[in-house]
């Protein structure tokens, strides 16, 4: 073992989370019906979620010696960054369950636990560099998630969601570990770096049999990422999921997965192909291929969106077609590229948080999703009509919201790339966000132009819910004036991907 | 008050005065109002004052305020102004009390919140006009967006949430495309001389091959048609004018559809220069349909709005022509029929939002004969009406004029098509009126009508003196464009001109920072150099001196001759009627 | 030479036993029957792997999933009140388009195989060593982080599945919630 010490604090994100994850289990058990038990379980799981990211400040960089652990996950600034992301997106979660009613009090305990779980599952998604490692997360990730999506027992929507999202999940990680099985047997090792250099070798050779399994392996190996970041084909699962779960748990499903498996599809590909990607591996132009998914992708979640009446489906194709917008940037795969997706998901986990977060509130007063319960939001409680506004326009990417930023990066990366064929995959993501914002202002426009119907009075905000509401909407705003720091921070985290 | 953060005052005071309004209780409507019309007043001043601190005859840009705002992409805060933008920054400011003092009565829900987004959309305007740097242009493009769908879309007539979403959806088709070709021409500059910017002085020297050209031009073109609008793109703008509350209307038809126009003297025209000319016959084409189209669309309307609204598209066919002509009488028309149409067209809209007010009706039918019940009404309309229909001695004459002189030196058959549009546009006008005001009063409502108030006079007043002023005497204003056309034109033509108008104009801003071993290194060098170090273009225009003739005690003789011509013209056509 | 034949011919067997095993479970009408299948999937799946001189994963297979998982999910079978009602337990939809899809995934999948590996028999020594102690090794060095995630993930599920599981039991008091399986 070389240097116990360093190899440990590699982890400590980690370890702060493990130990976060047993002093909330021993309270929920101990403060057993005691009034406080949620709030105390929410405020310990918060504290443990700060602590991880506090832990990251302490991570040593890959430079600073040898670690045990440095074979199975990176330390690089790219993991770290998407670390901190994720259980920033986790920490949300844990509070907009304490919220909702959807969780029912005696079950928060449960349910934060999971999240820590699945937080940690995120963090190591987003900083694996090996197979087994890789596998792991995403399964730390998916098996949690498909419980908290079942969360709201005895409503058949959740249920349902459940199910499905277990069905479609097992037959994507398996597509997946079928890639990766052929990929061990192509190269001998699971190591991502060394597949790389495998890789490498293999391309520099005439074109074998093993070009085809490399093709092979690497399509369905994309089949597993393509489902966690809900993207076509692999995205039927999302909006019946989304509606299904408990709200708090969409909003943070619709982040935290996403921006991990965002972060594993981008070092995968990177790592091992080489960055830029290789225009085309084995005679397969992967470019090519994750542009038109990433054309797809954002057409049929916004198109699907177009015409629902449930908004939290709407939100959830929605989420579809964001996740279209981040592949474009990924199927450039430049370095620009990198750092413009990881712009756009800080961004997104507020404004996607945030409109999430007014979805709950509605329902929290009036029982439904339906666009109906959103007329006269404006008179009934300006201001969360406000803020949800504000995050409808970020998401469209309308400035001065943070979103324009966001998307004005990922425009920025694909058009660098300086490709015919990446030229007409951003005038299709531009053409893309005209379709967007046509539901998103369907909402505003409920909102702010129809009269409230009978009886249906004054939304009452909480006062949690107001600052948490300000919590999101005030760097939505500031974001899309300021992004400076951010964009800077950035840039050194993603210098460092190795 | 420095030279260099005027123009920030001229665009941050309204936003700032909109934000402190969220901090006033929403049921303190009276304050709202006045902190409101004084915030748009004071901002008035700020933009007199720009005017009084530019430099006379300078072409190139002044007052430059510049601050390096995300350095890793090459995005500068960067405005100023010249003689082009000076006079539409002007006209909106102008506009802004006078939009306030239209809602003073009509706007009753909602108020704070109304005047919030007033303040908003001015404040994205201005900064649209003043903005040199193509991504601060386009943040305040797509700034203005919001508050006008929720103008319409809350406070606007019946079918206001077709109008704001058709409105939102037109404007962001064209804008989006618009970010696309922007964001292409930054990389291909950066290719070229391997400097990230979006300085738009440095993006003019961008070398594009002809096919990128066309392309980008192809992008930012749609984006200012739909905008300004270009015939077959125009339809969006009827229903938004006509739902639109009279603020709303006003604000629309006086200064958001120039910031199309604007946006392709100022844009599309310089940064592709041989694309716009070889889409000179297709703009042509449409300018001349968009002139006849409008003309005879407006005849046949019976709700007044809606007449006013497609004369809009007729008028704004006559700017379209005038750039088109690549010549100095068609942009310094061009320019003026911008700065007259907004006068004139806001000054119909406020009218008709008076009447309707009064009897919430706005179809033709129902009225008839109301210079007898309102007579001071009816004498400002037909008043405003010459002015619209190009009356000589009033503002809309010389712009047309121009225009019209230009457009003959670029294509004859053109500029015969659309003087046919000068005599549509009295036909429909006149006819509106005769039916509107003249005739019998048969409609026993109209009646008891009360005539202008106070306040709707004063408002109405500032925009009567500036139609006549800018008919009578438009030297000053002209000669004062004219140096920035130059400019502008050279720019817009291809050729190696452009390369030496390009050099001055970036000395005038500090875009060559650095490499300054031109005009005053010595001095200059150190620190940006401002505004008031820029050299005079030759201002030299032929057939344009023709036509202004130099000021003297004649023109003010002229004036005051004309507008009591002017006036006493409308009252005697008031006292016939009767 | 005999040695290797005979591991042919059991290999054969075996993949046999397995593919036939998981077709019945897919297949099958009756969830009882589907359970009792998956036996065979099981057992050829171990014995594959021991052709293969993997004698821990083998016996780990033997153990946990006939001996552990198969046992608990034919209790679960068995102790479902009307469990031979559920005759439509795996309804077929979309028949033709879906074998359409398997024969293309089979067959690309298969070609894959033979193209980049090649018809290479794999023939395994007649006294392989022991690959526990190695196992054992990496374990505890390379793989430790794996390792101890997997204790945090049992964690997650243990406690999820007692959360679904005390809901049900709870509420399924009135029987509410039976005919729940989604289609």
């Amino acid at each position: 073992m070389t240097n116990m010490g360093a190899s440990l604090f590699a982890i400590l994100p980690e370890l702060v989370l493990t130990g976060a994850i047993l002093v909330v289990i021993l309270a929920d058990l101990l403060l057993k019906a005691r009034p406080g038990r949620p709030t105390a379980v929410a405020v310990l799981s918060c504290l443990g979620l700060v602590g991880s990211v506090a832990a990251i400040a302490a991570v040593p960089g890959p430079g600073a010696g040898t670690s045990a652990f440095g074979v199975m996950i990176a330390t690089d600034g790219f993991a770290l960054f998407f670390k901190g992301l994720v259980y920033f997106a986790a920490f949300f979660g844990v509070i907009l369950g304490l919220m909702s009613s959807e969780i029912r009090r005696e079950q928060y305990g449960e349910y934060a636990i999971l999240l820590l779980c699945l937080a940690m599952g995120m963090g190591l998604l987003a900083a694996a560099r090996n197979l087994l490692m890789l596998y792991l997360g995403l399964e730390m990730v998916s098996l949690p998630s498909y419980i908290l999506t079942g969360f709201r027992r005895g409503d058949r929507r959740s249920s349902e969601a459940a199910v499905k999202y277990v069905i479609i999940g097992a037959a994507s990680s398996g597509l997946m570990l079928y890639g990766f099985s052929l990929l061990y047997g192509l190269f001998g090792t699971l190591d991502l770096t060394r597949i790389g250099m495998g890789i490498t070798r293999l391309l520099a050779g005439p074109p074998t049999g093993e070009h085809l399994a490399l093709a092979v392996a690497t399509l369905l190996s994309l089949a597993g990422f393509a489902y966690k970041i809900a993207a076509v084909p692999f995205h039927m699962w999302c909006p019946d999921v989304y509606e299904g779960a408990p709200t708090p748990f969409t909003a943070f499903l619709s982040v935290g997965p996403k921006a991990a498996g965002m972060a594993a599809l981008l070092r995968f590909f990177l790592t091992a192909f080489g960055a830029p990607v290789a225009g085309a591996v084995g005679g397969f132009p992967w470019q090519v291929l994750l542009g038109i998914l990433a054309m797809v992708t954002m057409t049929v979640g916004n198109f699907a969106a177009l015409n629902q009446e449930n908004v939290k489906r709407m939100l959830a194709y929605s989420s579809i077609a964001h996740a279209g917008y981040m592949m474009m940037a990924v199927a450039v795969g430049s370095g620009d590229a990198v750092r413009s997706v990881m712009l756009y998901l800080p961004i997104y986990l507020l404004m996607n948080t945030g409109a999430f977060l007014a979805v709950m509130a509605v329902r929290e007063r009036t029982g439904s999703e339906l666009l109906t319960a959103y007329r006269g939001l404006g008179s009934r409680s300006p201001y969360l009509a406000i803020t949800l506004t504000v995050f409808l326009f970020s998401l469209t990417g309308i400035p001065p919201f943070a979103g324009f930023i966001g998307k004005f990066y990922l425009f920025a990366a694909v058009l660098k790339a300086g490709s015919p064929f990446f030229n007409v995959v951003a005038v299709v993501g531009v053409l893309n966000s005209v379709i967007a914002l046509y539901y998103y202002a369907r909402l505003v426009r409920t909102a702010f132009f129809e009269k409230a119907g009978e009886g249906e009075g004054a939304v009452a905000l909480t006062e949690p819910s107001r600052v948490m509401l300000t919590v999101l909407a005030v760097p939505t705003l500031i974001l899309g004036i300021y992004w400076g720091p951010l964009a800077s921070l950035i840039e050194r985290s993603a210098g460092m991907m190795r | 008050m420095t030279q260099s953060t005027i123009l920030s005052l001229v665009v941050f005071l309204p936003l700032l005065a909109g934000l402190a309004l969220l901090l006033v209780p929403r049921q303190r409507v009276v304050f709202c109002r006045w902190w409101t019309l004084a915030a748009m007043t004071a901002g008035l001043v700020a933009s007199g004052a720009a005017l009084s601190m530019m430099q006379k005859g300078a072409a190139g840009m002044q007052l430059v305020h510049r601050v390096p705002w995300i350095p890793s992409m090459g995005i500068d805060y960067f405005l100023g102004v010249d003689g082009i933008s000076i006079y539409l920054v002007l006209l909106t400011s102008l506009l802004g009390p006078i939009v306030v003092l239209s809602a003073w009565r009509s706007i009753g829900e909602k108020v704070r919140e109304f005047h919030f987004l007033l303040l908003l959309l001015q404040a994205g305007i201005l900064g649209a006009f003043l903005s040199l740097d193509l991504f601060l242009f386009y943040m305040f493009w797509e700034l203005m967006l919001i508050p006008m769908y929720l103008l319409i879309g809350v406070w606007g007539g019946p079918r206001r949430v077709y109008a704001a979403i058709k409105f939102v959806l037109y404007t962001i088709v064209g804008s989006l495309l618009m970010l696309v070709a922007i964001l292409y021409l930054y990389f291909a500059h950066h290719a070229q001389t391997g400097m990230y910017t979006f300085d738009l002085l440095r993006l003019y020297g961008t070398e594009l091959t002809g096919p990128q050209q066309v392309w980008l031009f192809a992008a930012f073109a749609l984006a200012f048609a739909i905008k300004a609008p270009v015939f077959p793109l125009h339809t969006w703008l009827p229903d938004a004018h006509v739902e639109a509350p009279t603020a709303g209307s006003v604000v629309l038809a006086g200064v958001l559809l120039k910031l199309g126009t604007y946006g392709f003297l100022r844009f599309a025209l310089p940064l592709f220069p041989s694309a716009a000319h070889a889409a000179q016959p297709l703009f042509l084409v449409l300018a001349v349909i968009g002139i006849v189209y409008g003309a005879l669309v407006a005849m046949v309307q019976t709700d007044i709005k809606k007449l006013v609204a497609y004369s809009s598209v007729s008028h704004l066919g006559y700017c379209v022509l005038g750039l088109f002509a690549f010549n100095i009488s068609g942009f310094s028309g061009s320019l003026f029929q911008m700065i007259s149409h907004g006068l004139s067209t806001g000054a119909l809209f406020l009218l008709v939002g008076m009447i309707y007010d009064r009897r919430h009706t706005r179809e033709i039918a129902d009225f008839g004969g109301l210079a007898q019940a309102v007579p001071w009404f009816a004498a400002t309309f037909v008043f405003v009406t010459l002015s619209s229909i190009g009356l000589p001695g009033l503002n809309g004459f010389v712009g047309e004029f121009l225009v019209l002189v230009g457009a003959f030196g670029a294509n004859r058959i053109a500029a015969a098509a659309a003087t046919t549009g000068v005599v549509l546009g009295a036909v429909y006008m006149l006819w509106l009126v005769k039916r509107f005001l003249f005739g019998p009063l048969v409609h026993e409502e109209n009646r008891m009508m009360s005539d202008l108030n106070g306040r709707e006079v004063l408002l109405l007043l500032p925009i009567l003196l500036f139609i006549v002023y800018l008919g009578v005497h438009p030297g000053p204003f002209l000669r004062r464009m004219e140096p920035s056309l130059h400019a502008t034109l050279t720019l817009s033509t291809p050729g190696p001109g452009r390369v030496e108008t390009l050099r001055m104009l970036q000395l005038s801003t500090g875009s060559l920072r650095g490499s300054g071993t031109g005009w005053k290194a010595g001095a200059e060098g150190a620190t940006a150099p401002r505004g008031a170090s820029v050299p005079l273009l030759p201002a030299t225009a032929p057939e344009f001196t023709a036509v202004v003739p130099a000021p003297g005690v004649m023109d003010q003789v002229l004036t005051v001759t004309a507008s009591a011509f002017a006036v006493s013209a409308s009252a005697v056509g008031n006292g016939v009627a009767r | 030479m005999n040695g290797s034949i005979v591991q042919v011919v059991l290999f054969y067997l075996l993949a046999a036993l397995a593919l036939t095993g998981a077709c019945l479970v897919a297949f099958s009408r009756s969830i009882v029957h589907s359970a009792f299948a998956l036996l065979g999937t099981f057992v050829g799946v171990a014995g594959l792997y021991a052709l293969l001189a993997a004698d821990l994963v083998a016996i780990v297979q033997v153990m946990v999933y006939v001996g552990g998982v198969l046992i608990l999910i034919l209790f679960a079978v068995m102790l479902t009140a009307r469990v031979d009602e559920g005759k439509e337990s795996n309804p077929t939809v979309g028949k033709i388009p879906g074998l359409l899809a398997m024969l293309a995934m089979a067959g690309l999948l298969v070609v894959t195989a033979v193209k980049a590996f090649g018809p290479r028999t794999v023939i395994s020594e007649a006294n392989p060593p022991s690959t526990v102690s190695p196992i054992g090794n990496l374990l505890l060095s390379k793989y430790v982080l794996p390792f101890e995630a997997i204790s945090v993930l049992l964690l997650a599920v243990l406690l999820g599945a007692v959360t679904i599981a005390s809901g049900r039991m709870r509420k399924g008091a009135g029987g509410k919630q039976e005919g729940e399986a989604p289609r």
